[in-house]
């Protein structure tokens, strides 16, 4: 987790330099940030082609909006807001457009998550098929999260991101962040009933 | 049995390591710059403008209401400047109404008696005599 202290933003050096033209500045903040909101984009939409789109999409909104970035925020939360709210945007359009993600449609490898081949259990066969079920539960559950709670659920629970980063992040109180992380961990524990190893 | 919020939070943090393959951002990368010179090359002049017009209204958020109502006042104020009155001020120009004046010859006119200019001999007192 990047340190986000409001007095000095540790990429202002190369957001400055991207903002005066300098490409390989702004490709340095994609290395830097790019996987973390990869892992966001992926969390939120179990698609891989739609998460590359919208990660383009995200990197040409920042890049093009940079010159109006004046710093009120670090560009770590800056771009985390971006990303949240095209994100949001796009799932909407495409929970209009189709219905939503049908489970069939969702990622085969959102069901075949290799973050969840624990070698420890390789030489268990039974324990690693229970896991890799338990996993497969677990994305499906999440995708019937609603999107403000998947978003808390994903910022918090799999990316690490502390409470008040989020409420900054999603512009909510840390009271709201909080209150929507309890609601969507009910929902998650009813989803798992009986998965429980 | 339901499993317990710690072990919800176990699960889930275990994806924190989801990652893209190997080289992912080196393609990602090419295809920005690609797609980033497209779009420079598509996108000139008024069509330009109108692009960065309309992200930089979006990216005010909630302050765009305020800049929408300003815009829409000035842009009613400008039509309402810019339009031709309907009944504009009348201009001192002289204007042609076709009218012509004549005189009617034959009407008579009518001759004054002749006027006697000699100095006159009966003055008033005081007058001066030549």
């Amino acid at each position: 987790m990047p340190d986000d202290s409001p007095k000095q933003d540790p990429d202002e050096d190369l957001v400055a330099r991207a903002r005066s033209g300098d490409t390989r500045a702004f490709d340095a903040l994609i290395l830097k940030y790019g996987e973390k909101l990869y892992g966001l984009v992926y969390n939120m939409t179990s698609h891989k082609e739609d998460t590359h789109d919208l990660l383009q999409d995200i990197f040409a909104k920042a890049y093009h909006s940079l010159p109006r970035f004046r710093g009120h925020s670090s560009f770590y939360t800056w771009i985390y807001q971006i990303a949240v709210n095209m994100t949001l945007n796009f799932l909407k359009k495409r929970k209009r457009r189709s219905g939503g993600l049908s489970l069939n449609e969702m990622d085969s490898a959102v069901h075949q998550d290799p973050a969840m081949v624990d070698t420890t259990h390789l030489a268990n066969p039974e324990k690693q098929s229970k896991l890799h079920e338990l996993q497969k539960r677990l994305n499906e559950a999440m995708l019937t999260l609603s999107e403000a709670h998947r978003t808390v659920v994903t910022l918090f629970d799999i990316q690490g991101v502390p409470h008040a980063e989020i409420a900054r992040i999603l512009k909510v109180s840390e009271g709201t962040v909080r209150s929507r992380l309890h609601y969507a961990h009910i929902h998650l524990q009813a989803k798992l009933q009986d998965y429980r190893e | 049995m339901k499993p317990t919020v710690e072990e919800i939070g176990s699960l889930l943090a275990l994806k924190r390591h989801e990652r893209p393959e190997e080289g992912y951002f080196d393609d990602f990368l090419r295809e920005f710059h690609q797609r980033r010179r497209e779009e420079e090359a598509a996108v000139s002049g008024p069509a330009a403008w109108m692009k960065q017009a309309s992200a930089w209204f979006s990216d005010l958020g909630g302050s765009k209401w305020a800049y929408g109502l300003g815009l829409g006042y000035a842009a009613i104020a400008a039509a309402f400047l810019l339009t031709p009155n309907s009944d504009p001020i009348q201009q001192n120009t002289p204007t042609n109404v076709g009218l012509e004046i004549r005189l009617d010859e034959s009407a008579e006119i009518e001759q004054l008696p002749s006027l006697d200019l000699r100095p006159s001999t009966q003055g008033m007192t005081g007058e001066q005599e030549f």
